[in-house]
């Protein structure tokens, strides 16, 4: 599905020079869940928005479904992002002044489909991680882990088929986290690719591959048998 | 503790660099637009107050009304009143004076000058207290024709200013040159003085007899004023001078004679009205009785004071709103410094005197730029309004307080919305909350206060298109003759040489016409008579007697400003009979002449066509026994600015009356051609100073006072949008930040740079729809009332294309001001807006 070639990422500030990432050679499957894990500031953030296409590589190969998209423009990376992957983060980013719909129907809202459809689609998957009581709602009105299934549900409800997860888990209990946790897996089986930053060893184990990282490198890769 | 305030306050304005400059520009502007109105206004409510006594001196203003025209009303009185009045009225008047203006040559040495000389009683410094440089009150005014200047006339004619017993001539006012002497030097007159003098004569006697100007009771030629004796008012003078109307004065034997008795209700006074009115109510209310008139010096506009003033305090609101949405819209920011001095223990009170405090010290800051700015602009402001203000702030203490306390005010004012809402916030929920203290009620407050700005921004701006729109039209309506490629020749002083002069003139090939008449268009002075329509020795018609305007022509005056007659001929040599006649002593003989009416005066007859009028007799007033015979219809012609209308005249040929040259000429080289004018005038008419003008630039001053008003509207609104626009930018950008997270989760689920900046374009276009949609019916009421002022006026419909193009145009700036701020922050990456929690 993807495929880094020596990617490096470098943060200058007028002094200082911070290399985020250092030759980083990564393939994902399709189908894979991938947990990346290490220690704070080893570069997991900074990786996996470099693989959402938020942030772009310094040097190195970025090849998504077979395209070289190091040297996309702006514009194409949004469509590419916006047809093929969904993003869920540690503090849920859900917009307050939107109602949980309404929050789900963003991710459609530059899909040019038309209304009616986004909210079929909207109700479809709004069922489907257990909120659809709650569409209505303000996120304030919700718990953490309501908020983290809304954010799921927005993460793929354009049926993009790679969720980029930031600690999704990180700031909610252990309850709600095997929740989501429970709802990744079951995503995966039905197709999904995962990429997931996560501190949590427990949390790793429900991927099929785990990426350990230091100092902007890949120091380990273990692969769990399925 | 006050130190800690002053650090923060400090490091706040340096930290939040372009909140600050916006803050504090924008205030600037809003202080300076202000203060340059206020100036203006102090200078123009200020008028005469500097006079000894101001409060104790009155003027007259006479008004005469009749049934069939409109009031004849002026701010001047009859010549014989002031004596009279001052006798009759002992318990309540001091002393008085009559002032009479003439447009005079001045000769001193071979050196001749166009000057404006006031005649006066020996009673004028009773009245006037004004400081002397050189001789005193005493001393000066001994005898008739002794001559008081000013220090700037003085150094004029004699480049020093101790010139008592100088001697100059005064030409043209009587029969002969009169010899003056100087009797006194007094200071110059501030700009504030409706009075505008600068060479005073005390009437010669003998003039006064010779004078019909000065020696009559029915013809209002002078400006009389009186000292009220102190503890009078007004009303008691006002009433005493009413009684002497009704009952005592020779109006009342007049009346008798004309009218016969009087009805047992009716009063002299309700038919002829004497006002009195403060002096220092003069420059602003004397156009209420100025008629078709003016007066001593250029008439103030009340209304233009009140206006200006509104627009004033409208700026400083403009530019206080800006700073109150700025200074709440960071409450965010600031939120956590008040939680913790909170938690620390700072009262309510101390954290809103903090901001209070910082409100004041940005205030502050602003007024120092805007006098700065105001200095800086003052030439300019003075240029364009023709004045002469200034802004003395070292010796003017009661400005300076005046300033700070306004400073104050707004830094309270402004401020304290900020303090008390930040002062108010709840320390823990402040600390534990990562989100902004921002509540729902202060972010629709702000919309609403922008939504303020704007309906201000927007009316001040429609009217501004509209009193333009107005000014274009009333100067291209057509006036009913060609103005272009004339000159104006004041020929009064010219005397016999009038032929010889005309005569060189004719030779320039330049010129091709050279005609005579009493005004020249846009020098109308509303003279009045009573025109009878006769029928050999009797009164015919049913409307026989008609109070016409009169001017008179020479012959081809019509033919060069290229009037055509409607019916009948226009005054013509070959006739040989068109000429008011004068006896051997200058009399007007038993003879007969020709008139040529305007159509509205045809009208006032009763007649229904112009031939039907043709042939006809009139009498005037002023050459009782002459027959004069309609010979012509003109259409009617605009005299005068459009503002007065047209009157019903009577345009007669009385060639005495001729005082004024029109010049047709074609030429690329105006200069050259103004040259050899003024040189032919120097060969005929020696020892008088030339007084040419082109004619469209006569009637442009017609409009001098509008375009004045036009000016100060347009910089001052273009200013209250740029001050609005400040306040919309920084609250755009304020916005745009506290919306970057919503913006970065929006730009990853797909929203292109194109959607975000729709979306925040469109967030402020809200507030400027709701804005025009306030201020259009506001400007438009308000345009209603002001057009309905003019006689002729633009078509009322253009209103509503005025608003909405005005509309349009400052949805378009506030765009403009939003875009660049929201294409900025829709192009900037996502994940730093994500992680910043």
């Amino acid at each position: 599905m993807l495929k880094l070639h020596n990617l490096c990422r470098m943060y200058r500030t007028d002094e200082v020079e911070t290399v985020a990432l250092n030759n980083v050679n990564i393939e994902i499957q399709k189908g894979e869940f991938v947990a990346i894990m290490g220690p704070s500031g080893c570069g997991k953030s900074t990786l996996l928005n470099l693989i959402g296409m938020l942030d772009s590589p310094s040097s190195g190969q970025y090849i998504f479904n077979d395209e070289d998209i190091s040297s996309y423009s702006e514009k194409q990376l949004s469509a590419v992002r916006k047809h093929h992957i969904g993003f869920i983060f540690q503090n849920f980013n859900l917009i307050e002044e939107l109602t949980v719909a309404e929050n789900i129907e963003l991710a459609l809202l530059y899909h040019n489909i038309p209304a009616a459809e986004r909210k079929e689609k909207v109700l479809a998957v709004m069922d489907m991680v257990g909120v659809a009581h709650r569409g209505k709602h303000m996120p304030s009105q919700l718990s953490g882990g309501q908020q983290q299934r809304v954010a799921v549900a927005r993460a793929v409800v354009g049926n993009q088929g790679l969720i980029l997860a930031d600690e999704p888990t990180g700031n909610l209990d252990s309850a709600h986290g095997q929740e989501v946790m429970e709802m990744l897996r079951s995503l995966n089986q039905q197709g999904s690719t995962i990429v997931m930053v996560t501190h949590s060893p427990a949390h790793a184990d429900y991927a099929n591959r785990t990426i350990n990282l230091f100092d902007g490198a890949v120091v380990t890769q273990s692969v769990r048998a399925a | 503790m006050f130190k800690n305030y002053l650090i923060t306050a400090w490091r706040n304005i340096i930290k939040n660099g372009i909140f600050s400059l916006i803050n504090i520009s924008g205030l600037a502007l809003g202080l300076m637009s202000c203060i340059l109105i206020m100036l203006f206004v102090r200078e123009e409510t200020g008028f005469d107050k500097w006079l000894t006594d101001s409060d104790r001196i009155v003027r007259m203003h006479s008004a005469y009304y009749n049934p069939d025209n409109p009031p004849f009303l002026t701010v001047r009185s009859a010549g014989n009143m002031m004596e009279a009045v001052r006798d009759y009225a002992k318990n309540e008047v001091e002393d008085g004076v009559r002032l009479i203006r003439f447009g005079a040559s001045v000769r001193k040495d071979d050196s001749a000058l166009a000057e404006q000389v006031t005649f006066v009683d020996g009673s004028f410094f009773n009245i006037f207290d004004l400081s002397f440089v050189h001789g005193s009150k005493e001393s000066s005014f001994k005898k008739p024709n002794d001559l008081v200047i000013t220090e700037e006339t003085a150094i004029k004619y004699f480049g020093k200013t101790d010139v008592i017993g100088e001697v100059m001539t005064v030409c043209c006012v009587g029969p002969e040159p009169s010899t003056v002497a100087v009797s006194g030097v007094i200071e110059n007159l501030p700009d504030a003085s409706h009075l505008d003098l600068d060479m005073i004569v005390y009437i010669d006697p003998v003039i006064v007899e010779n004078n019909s100007g000065l020696n009559t009771w029915t013809s209002v030629n002078v400006y009389t004023y009186f000292k009220m004796r102190p503890g009078i008012s007004l009303e008691q003078f006002q009433q005493r001078l009413t009684y002497w109307i009704d009952n005592e004065s020779p109006f009342v034997q007049m009346f008798e004679e004309n009218f016969g008795e009087l009805a047992a209700d009716a009063k002299i006074s309700d038919n002829m009205r004497h006002k009195l009115m403060y002096l220092e109510d003069l420059h602003l209310r004397a156009r209420e009785d100025a008629g078709n008139m003016g007066d001593l010096s250029p008439m103030g506009d009340k209304t233009l004071i009140i206006t200006f003033s509104i627009v004033a305090a409208l700026i400083l609101l403009i530019a206080c709103i800006n700073f109150m949405n700025l200074s709440t819209a960071r409450v965010s920011h600031r939120a956590r410094e008040v939680a913790m001095r909170k938690v620390l223990g700072a009262s309510r009170g101390q954290v809103a005197v903090q901001f209070l405090g910082e409100a004041i010290v940005i205030v502050l800051i602003s007024l120092i730029l805007a006098l700065a700015l105001v200095e800086l602009l003052l030439p300019l402001y003075n240029q364009a309004l023709g004045r002469q203000l200034e802004l003395s702030l070292f010796s003017d203490l009661k400005l300076v307080f005046a300033l700070l306390g306004l400073g104050l005010l707004i830094g309270l004012g402004a401020g304290s919305y900020p303090a008390i809402f930040l002062s108010g916030f709840q320390p823990g929920h402040l600390l534990r909350s990562s989100k902004g203290a921002e509540s729902k009620t202060s972010s629709s407050l702000r919309l609403i206060l922008v939504v303020v700005q704007f309906a201000t921004s927007i009316t001040l701006v429609v009217c501004t298109a509209v009193i333009y729109a107005q000014t274009q039209y009333a100067q291209s309506v057509d006036v009913g003759y060609v103005s272009e490629d004339k000159l104006v020749l004041n020929i009064r002083g010219a005397g016999d040489n009038r032929q010889r002069l005309r005569h060189e003139l004719l030779k320039l090939p330049e010129i091709s016409s050279v005609v005579y008449s009493s005004e020249s268009p846009t020098q109308d002075n509303e003279n009045n008579n009573q025109f009878t329509l006769l029928d050999g020795e009797h009164v015919v018609g049913e409307n026989p007697q008609v109070l016409l305007n009169y001017h008179d022509m020479g012959y081809g005056f019509f033919e060069a400003y290229k009037v055509k007659p409607l019916a009948g001929r226009l005054f013509s040599e070959d006739f040989g009979s068109d000429e008011i006649k004068q006896d051997s002593d200058g009399q007007n003989g038993q003879l007969s002449a020709s008139v040529i009416l305007n159509e509205s005066a045809l009208r006032k007859f009763g007649f229904t066509s112009p031939q039907q009028a043709i042939g006809k007799t009139l009498e005037s007033g002023n050459y009782k026994g002459q027959a004069l015979t309609i010979i012509g219809i003109v259409p009617d012609i605009y005299f005068r600015s459009i503002k007065f209308g047209v009157r019903p005249t009577a345009y007669t040929m009385n060639t005495n009356r001729l005082r004024v040259a029109s010049l047709t000429f074609s030429t690329n080289n105006v200069a050259a051609l103004m040259e050899k004018v003024e040189s032919i005038w120097k060969q005929t008419v020696p020892m008088q100073p030339i007084e040419l003008q082109f004619l469209d630039e006569m009637m442009k001053a017609q409009y001098a006072e509008e375009s004045i008003q036009l000016k100060m509207f347009s910089v001052f609104s273009l200013l209250a949008i740029v001050i609005a626009c400040l306040g919309l930018y920084g609250l755009a950008s304020f916005t745009t930040e506290r919306r970057t997270r919503e913006i970065g989760i929006r730009k990853v689920m797909g929203a292109s740079v194109k959607d975000i900046v729709a979306l925040l374009i469109w967030q402020f276009s809200k507030p400027v729809i709701i804005a025009n949609l306030i201020a259009w019916p506001i400007s438009i009421y308000a345009m209603l009332i002001w057009l309905e002022s003019f006689s002729y006026r633009i078509d009322i419909l253009w209103l509503g294309p005025i608003c909405l193009v005005v509309g349009g145009s400052l949805l378009l700036v506030a765009w403009a001001t939003v875009g660049g701020n929201a294409a900025k922050v829709a192009r900037a990456n996502p994940i730093k807006a994500l992680r910043q929690e």
